[in-house]
């Protein structure tokens, strides 16, 4: 066994024991191991993925000592890899982007607690990916949950302390749903990993028993990852969850959080349940029929909103749905275009998040559009990078986003009856996307007019370089998913060959 | 490495566009040595596109410049179609930015008008030399970007509500033409989606899917028909007339609108070819809504007073002429919409430049404001006659060539659509008559008092009357007589134009 | 690029050179002598080149615009015929607008057009394919619009655009016949009896008769045919008096003009005879003759009743090419000649009581005969040969016109038609004749007392006004005495097209 291999598991306890680790430092010095952390966590990760595309194939690692079918293991393909690395590197960009913000926004003593929460999520998003044991996967959906609460109650202003109740019930029935679907599982095969568990699935399907419960089993994991990944119409803590929290939050957790649960999901289908059995069981046509649902009706929420940043949280329930519409299509096609999009939101949504900072700094930290009026002006990079986060959600051409809409539509053209449905809806919210970003685009590019309160002047004057240096990586990571999208697409699709 | 020519025409005014964006001028140090040098960038820029077509004479060429996704190619190809749009627009742009250089004399923010404008050129030869459908897709999707800006200039409330509806029509359409797009890739016999004379299509392939097809074609024509002002899809276009008059009379009656009709050519004839939607149901579909959208077009510019307005309701017209003629999918349809399309470029720019001169020379906007103008202003009036009588189809001038060729296409077609959309065009011919001769006979023969009023009863006359009025600077009278030439020319002598145009419909169509 | 005849480009040439110099140069604007002495001399001139032209005959081809379309010239007996007449009126109207147009502003503009129109019609006339027509028809609408605008008032500027749209709306519905005839055949020289083929043509039957059917309700708007006739009564009376003499007497004739090509050199009248083209547009001309009639007899502005008179006379032409038989046709031409020059007598009459006493109502008439005695008696004439009296000229073509509709076979028509004449010409007997009857015998309670108080007892018009009403006059009442000349020319053509 190489010493690469070890890679997946160090990096998810390395994140583990920086978080224990901060609880002694200072806020200060948490921040900094936090973001060391992250960067040494994205170096694994890529050495890891260079590792899996090498040898092309992936491998089962064993934590602890117990063999199968009772110790803990993680499971590191192409997939997970690049997985890993992507989330690795929108988390350390959310962080250095948001981090004078979250300097004002959190007290002084409570830093080090954030920065806890940051490593325990990072932690938890890894164990996620990594995992190939369904109970493990449980543990750390919860420590995800508590770290997400975290995270948005630290704020403590506003409606930060309901949202983080909302999000607090909310995600505790998704994790209830899967627990019970678990267990369920677990029941009828006595398996918790993953590999064994397919097995038996497999062996009940051929024999037809068991029908009813497998049924359930689907629906409740399938349901219960849907709610915590915000899935229309199981989106309600979303606005408020991503409109209150501090910016890095706000980046993490939709960028991010929800995207680590959309992993779990395909990730059981394809190695615990069998994806023919979710297509052949409905499933995926009723995850279907939500994406698109949500596809439309985050955009109209979204169009609605005068907050922008409600507005582009709302714009993650639409994104969510392109998600589950490309995993509902029933196509491999469909699954890496879902896949695919996953990437494109976790870079594109982190950017708007993070550019809507710049943007907020220089209008007196208010958030609605007449106040953001000009603010390109004043901000020219976060408008820019807001202007390109905007561009990519619409789907123009050489940005990650277009790449993600071709996904879809020609993916849609494998299943014919789902073709015509899935490309008008994709149509429609193009035009919808393009609505209230580039609505706000252009109010960032208009003029302040006579009647308009005055700004007051910013706290600091010029946003720092972190910023900066965050929207412009950020840009990059779009244009690099945007143009040179080919190798991306082909390890995922390879990845998920390796699912099997 | 020659080839390299190809890419030159859209990166060249690209780049430094973005330069100009990079190291802005500002106003106060805005001077002629400024205006030279963007002429200067220009007018090399045209004479790039020369080059290139110079070029493309003695054989085909292309470029890939690079690859988007696998079968995504980014590539420029110059054939004989691309060149007529791509020499008319090389022709017309140092003529307009001469012009706008005058005309935003006492404008703010010069540099970036002028960066966009410039960069604009760059795209729209894109979209002009590009090989595949995607690179006109991808033009077409950056020409709305890049002229965003330029609708958006001067940041009033309504230059704000005419650059939203701008893109959200724009992108919305782009969203429907892309599903166009995908559909070509997965049909295409070629692999990619370069254009080839008379559709890529897999034959055998397509037609066991044809009516999804012509699905997908007509709603990408209707995409794509965004631009080009289709009905239901034109409001953007009048309202865009908030913008400077350089921007509407060449951006948004030549190179925006006529890259939307442009794209639909390309779609048309070479991606899924004449042959394939012939007769088709789809047919129907779309020459109905380029039929309705002329009548609608004229009938609006008749109730419309403000002038720029008036102008752009007339765009839309026009462009469904073009849009037209492509619907008949026959070789002389495609020659037929080709040479409106030249013909139309002319005549609208030359009547949207005499609104912006007197505009900038008086500050009228509205019909009723232009009693008596034309004596004072002589040759702006003069050139804006010629414009109109051709608009209207009044022999020997260019507009008379191209519907002659539009009609005879449709006769020639056969089919019973095409002979009622003849009729639609004399109508709305008739409507170009009284929309555009009210303005000439207005400014020509101001009204006096009638009977039984007392004298000086018009107020606007009277005003005008008292006003010091005159023809503007050299800047804004040669292009105006360039264009008015041209159009005169083209309505006397259009043999060549039209074998040239005839060669292009034989082998697309 | 010409090949032929470059003479006939002459009498088109030299008065639009002329009317852009007076109506650029300044020295016109201030000078008046300059200006009518120009005008005059440039008229005698155009009637020497048009004599030179049609004397040397042969064609000419002026330009190609493309492939198909060519702009050419051709002497035929129809041009003969149009292109004299429309000369030697031009002429004597633009001597009698030297006198008339110093009462009006803007002179200059007036004589402008007035000398472009003439070269324009002179085009139209020799023009010898059906695209060159199309030209010149549209040309002639511009630039006889000027001429509907002088004015400038308010019901001018109106009136102008109202025949403009109506003119372009007519010229419209005939391109689409244009087109159509294009699209069959190549080649649109006119040719007597007609250029389509009968292969061409195969299974598009019913689309020529349409075709048709659009050219000549298109052409006949510039004749004030029902329905596209309203713009006459509004726009001819509203010009200047010599403007609307020749609006009346001789632009309408070009609609004339180009309906007599399209049906006989175009089309060919045996593909129309008996059809239901044919039958309605007998119906339209008749309706209008009837209507035209009836509104002038109840119309009591004198230049809107003589427009009125406009409007039903021309359809009297219509009326016999409609017909498409030979003696129709020679009481359709022969009318063309007779109502141009009677028309053109009335309405210069109307100027000349317009500009001497200012009267524009009949009824404020009564008692001209005082004072201009020498007019009213040459308008009496031409009044006389406009109803039919023998042996004046109108008698002859309405004879022809008569016993052509007797002889045609159209049915029901055959004898309608005769009687709507005769009705048309009892209305307007009842239209004309008043002002001579109140003018020289105003009745015993009649006392003059404007004319006294005017002193305008015997104050004929200028002699440069008198003149040409009296030599139209004199024309109107010789034509019909000594016909034969003409007649025998026109049965010529009538033989070559039938």
């Amino acid at each position: 066994m190489s010493l690469v291999q070890n890679f997946p598991f160090f990096s998810i306890i390395l994140a583990m024991f920086s978080g224990i680790l901060s609880s002694v430092l200072s806020g200060r010095k948490a921040r900094n191991l936090s973001l060391a952390m992250i960067g040494i966590t994205t170096l694994l990760s890529g050495a890891t993925l260079a590792f899996c595309l090498r040898t092309g194939e992936s491998y089962t690692y064993m934590m602890g000592h117990f063999p199968a079918p009772w110790g803990n293991e993680i499971r590191a393909g192409v997939l997970e890899g690049l997985t890993a690395v992507m989330f690795g590197v929108v988390m350390f960009l959310a962080v250095l982007g948001g981090l004078d913000h979250t300097a004002e926004d959190v007290e002084e003593k409570k830093l080090n607690l954030f920065y806890i929460m940051i490593d325990l999520m990072l932690s938890s998003l890894l164990a996620l990916v990594y995992t190939n044991d369904l109970f493990t996967a449980y543990v750390f959906v919860e420590i995800n949950t508590i770290a997400g609460c975290g995270l948005i109650m630290i704020r403590q202003k506003g409606r930060s302390m309901s949202a983080a109740i909302r999000y607090m019930i909310m995600s505790q029935i998704g994790s209830g749903l899967f627990l019970i679907g678990l267990s369920l599982l677990y029941d009828v095969t006595g398996h918790l990993l993953m590999s064994p568990a397919k097995e038996s699935v497999e062996i009940l399907a051929a024999a037809g028993d068991y029908r009813i419960p497998m049924l359930v089993i689907m629906a409740v994991i399938s349901v219960g990852l849907a709610i915590k990944s915000g899935l229309y119409p199981f989106h309600y803590w979303i606005p408020d969850t991503y409109g209150y929290a501090t910016p890095t939050a706000s980046a993490v957790l939709s960028g991010l959080v929800s995207k680590g649960y959309i992993f779990l999901l395909v990730k059981i289908f394809y190695r615990v349940l069998g994806y023919d059995h979710v297509i052949s069981s409905q499933m995926a046509n009723v995850l279907y029929a939500f994406g698109v649902a949500g596809m439309v009706m985050g955009s109209v929420h979204a169009i609605q909103e005068t907050d922008t940043r409600r507005m582009t949280a709302y714009s993650s329930v639409a994104q969510i749905g392109y998600i589950y519409m490309g995993i509902g299509l029933g196509t491999p096609s469909g699954m890496v275009a879902a896949l695919f999009h996953i990437f494109t939101h976790s870079a594109t949504k982190a950017l708007l998040f993070i550019s809507a900072v710049g943007l907020y700094e220089v209008s007196g930290d208010k958030k609605d559009f007449v106040s953001l009026r000009g603010a390109a002006y004043r901000n020219p990079l976060a408008g820019i990078g807001f202007a390109v986060g905007s561009l990519s959600m619409v789907g123009f051409p050489m940005l990650s986003g277009f790449i993600s809409k071709l996904l879809f539509a020609t993916s849609a053209q494998e299943s014919p009856h789902k073709m015509l449905p899935t490309l008008f809806v994709l149509a429609v919210s193009t035009t919808l996307n393009a609505i209230y970003f580039l609505r706000l685009v252009i109010t960032l590019y208009s003029r302040r007019r006579a009647e308009d309160d005055p700004i007051p002047e910013p706290v600091n004057a010029k946003s720092s370089w972190k910023l900066k240096l965050a929207i412009l990586c950020f840009i990059g990571v779009n244009l690099v998913l945007g143009m040179a999208s080919q190798p991306i697409v082909q390890a995922i699709s390879d990845g998920l060959g390796m699912f099997d | 490495m020659s080839d390299i020519i190809l890419a030159l025409p859209v990166l060249f005014p690209l780049i430094s566009g973005i330069i100009m964006l990079i190291r802005p001028v500002r106003d106060e140090k805005w001077n002629r040595k400024q205006e030279l040098f963007i002429e200067g960038l220009v007018i090399l820029n045209s004479l790039f596109v020369a080059a290139a077509i110079a070029g493309s004479m003695s054989g085909e060429r292309r470029l890939v410049v690079f690859r988007l996704y696998s079968v995504l190619t980014v590539m420029f190809k110059l054939d004989q179609m691309g060149s007529v749009f791509a020499g008319l627009v090389a022709f017309l742009w140092p003529l307009a930015t001469l012009y706008a250089f005058e005309y935003m004399k006492h404008e703010e923010r010069k540099n970036t008008f002028f960066a966009f404008y410039t960069m604009t050129y760059g795209i729209t030869m894109g979209i002009a030399l590009s090989g595949t459908l995607v690179t006109l897709y991808l033009f077409y999707e950056m020409l709305t970007l890049v002229t965003l800006p330029l609708v958006l200039f001067t940041l009033t409330v309504e230059a704000v509500r005419a650059a939203r509806a701008y893109l959200y029509y724009s992108i919305g359409g782009a969203a429907f033409a892309f599903l166009g797009l995908i559909f070509v890739l997965g049909y295409s016999g070629i692999g990619t989606s370069e254009f080839v004379a008379g559709g890529m299509l897999d034959m055998p392939r397509a037609m066991a899917n044809r009516d999804t097809l012509l699905l997908l074609y007509v709603l990408a024509f209707f995409g794509f028909g965004v631009k080009a002002a289709l009905f239901p899809c034109y409001r953007w276009l009048p309202k865009a007339a908030v913008a400077p008059t350089p921007v509407t009379a060449l951006l948004h009656a030549v190179a925006v609108v006529k890259s939307g009709a442009f794209a639909i050519l390309r779609l048309t004839y070479f991606s899924y070819g004449a042959e394939f939607l012939r007769g088709s149901w789809a047919q129907w579909v779309v020459m109905g809504a380029a039929m309705v959208t002329i009548a609608f077009g004229s009938t609006m510019a008749v109730r419309e007073v403000h002038w720029k307005r008036r102008l752009a309701y007339s765009t839309v017209s026009n462009l469904s002429y073009i849009l037209f003629g492509a619907t008949l999918m026959t070789p002389f349809g495609l020659a037929a919409a080709l040479s409106h399309l030249v013909a139309h470029a002319f005549m609208k720019i030359c009547a949207f430049f005499c609104a912006g001169a007197v505009m900038h020379q008086s500050g009228k906007t509205y019909i009723y404001q232009l009693n008596g103008l034309g004596k004072k202003m002589p040759v702006t009036f003069a050139c804006l006659t010629i414009s109109s009588l051709s608009l209207m189809g009044i022999p020997l001038f260019a507009g008379f060539i191209s519907k002659w060729n539009l009609a005879m296409a449709a006769f020639d077609s056969g089919s019973g659509l095409g002979i009622g959309g003849v009729a639609v065009l004399l109508y709305s011919a008739l409507m170009t008559g009284i929309y555009m001769m009210t303005v000439v006979v207005r400014a020509y023969f101001p009204r006096l008092a009638g009977k039984g009023e007392k004298p000086g009863f018009d107020e606007e006359t009277a005003k005008t009357a008292s006003q010091e009025v005159t023809d503007p600077s050299w800047r804004m009278v040669v292009p105006l007589v360039i264009f008015a030439g041209a159009i005169v020319v083209i309505g006397v002598h259009s043999a060549p134009l039209m074998r040239l145009l005839m060669t292009i419909g034989g082998e697309a169509g | 690029m010409m090949e032929g005849n470059m003479i006939l480009l002459l009498p088109m040439l030299c008065p639009m050179a002329a009317g852009i110099l007076v109506l650029t140069g300044k020295v016109f604007r201030k000078n008046r002598s300059y200006l009518t002495g120009l005008s005059t001399g440039v008229l005698v001139l155009e009637a020497a080149l048009t004599v030179w032209a049609l004397a040397s005959g042969g064609s000419l081809t002026v330009l190609r615009l493309t492939e198909q379309l060519t702009i050419s010239l051709r002497v035929d007996d129809i041009s003969r015929l149009f292109a004299a007449l429309t000369a030697a009126v031009w002429l004597l109207v633009g001597i009698y607008s030297v006198a008339y147009m110093s009462h009006e502003e803007e002179e200059h503009r007036f004589f402008g057009y007035y000398l472009m129109v003439v070269g324009v019609l002179m085009a139209l006339n020799f023009s010898a394919n059906l695209i060159t027509l199309y030209v010149f028809y549209e040309l002639m609408t511009l630039t006889s619009l000027p001429l509907v605008l002088h004015e400038r008032s308010r019901e001018a500027v109106r009136a102008g655009l109202k025949y403009l749209f109506y003119s372009v709306a007519g010229a419209f519905l005939a391109l689409f016949g244009i087109f159509f005839v294009a699209g069959v055949s190549a080649d649109l020289t006119f040719t007597a009896g007609g250029i389509l083929s009968d292969e061409a043509l195969a299974g598009k039957e019913g689309l020529l008769l349409v075709s048709a059917f659009c050219m000549i309700v298109g052409f006949g708007t510039k004749a004030g045919m029902f329905p596209l006739h309203g713009w006459l009564p509004t726009a001819h009376p509203v010009a200047p008096a010599s403007a609307s003499a020749v609006l009346s007497g001789l632009i309408t004739k070009a609609g004339v003009l180009a309906i007599l090509r399209v049906v006989y050199y175009v089309i060919g009248p045996d593909r129309l005879r008996g059809t239901w083209v044919q039958t309605v547009w007998i119906l339209l001309t008749l309706v209008t003759v009837f209507m035209g009639s009836l509104l002038a007899y109840r119309e009591p502005v004198m230049k809107k009743r003589l427009a009125y008179s406009t409007v039903s006379q021309v359809s009297y032409v219509l009326f016999g090419l409609s017909l498409l038989n030979p003696v129709g046709f020679v009481g359709a031409l022969i009318h063309v000649v007779f109502h141009s020059v009677i028309k053109h007598a009335l309405f210069l009459t109307a100027g000349a009581i317009i500009v001497t006493t200012g009267w524009t109502r009949v009824e404020q008439m009564r008692g001209l005969g005082t004072v201009m005695p020498k007019t009213l008696t040459c308008y009496t004439i031409a009044s006389l040969a406009l109803i039919g009296i023998p042996p004046a000229s109108g008698f002859v073509s309405k004879w022809y016109l008569a016993s052509g509709a007797l002889s045609s076979g159209t049915g029901v028509f055959s004898w309608v038609g005769p009687a709507v004449l005769l009705v048309s010409a009892l209305l307007t007997a009842g239209y004309l004749l008043p002002l001579t009857i109140t003018g020289f015998f105003p009745g015993h309670d009649f006392k003059g007392e404007e004319i006294e108080k005017r002193k305008l007892a015997g104050k004929e018009p200028s002699w440069l006004m008198l003149e040409p009403i009296a030599v139209l006059a004199a024309a109107a009442f010789l034509f019909g005495c000594f016909p034969g000349q003409l007649i025998s020319m026109v049965q010529s053509i009538a033989a070559a097209v039938l």
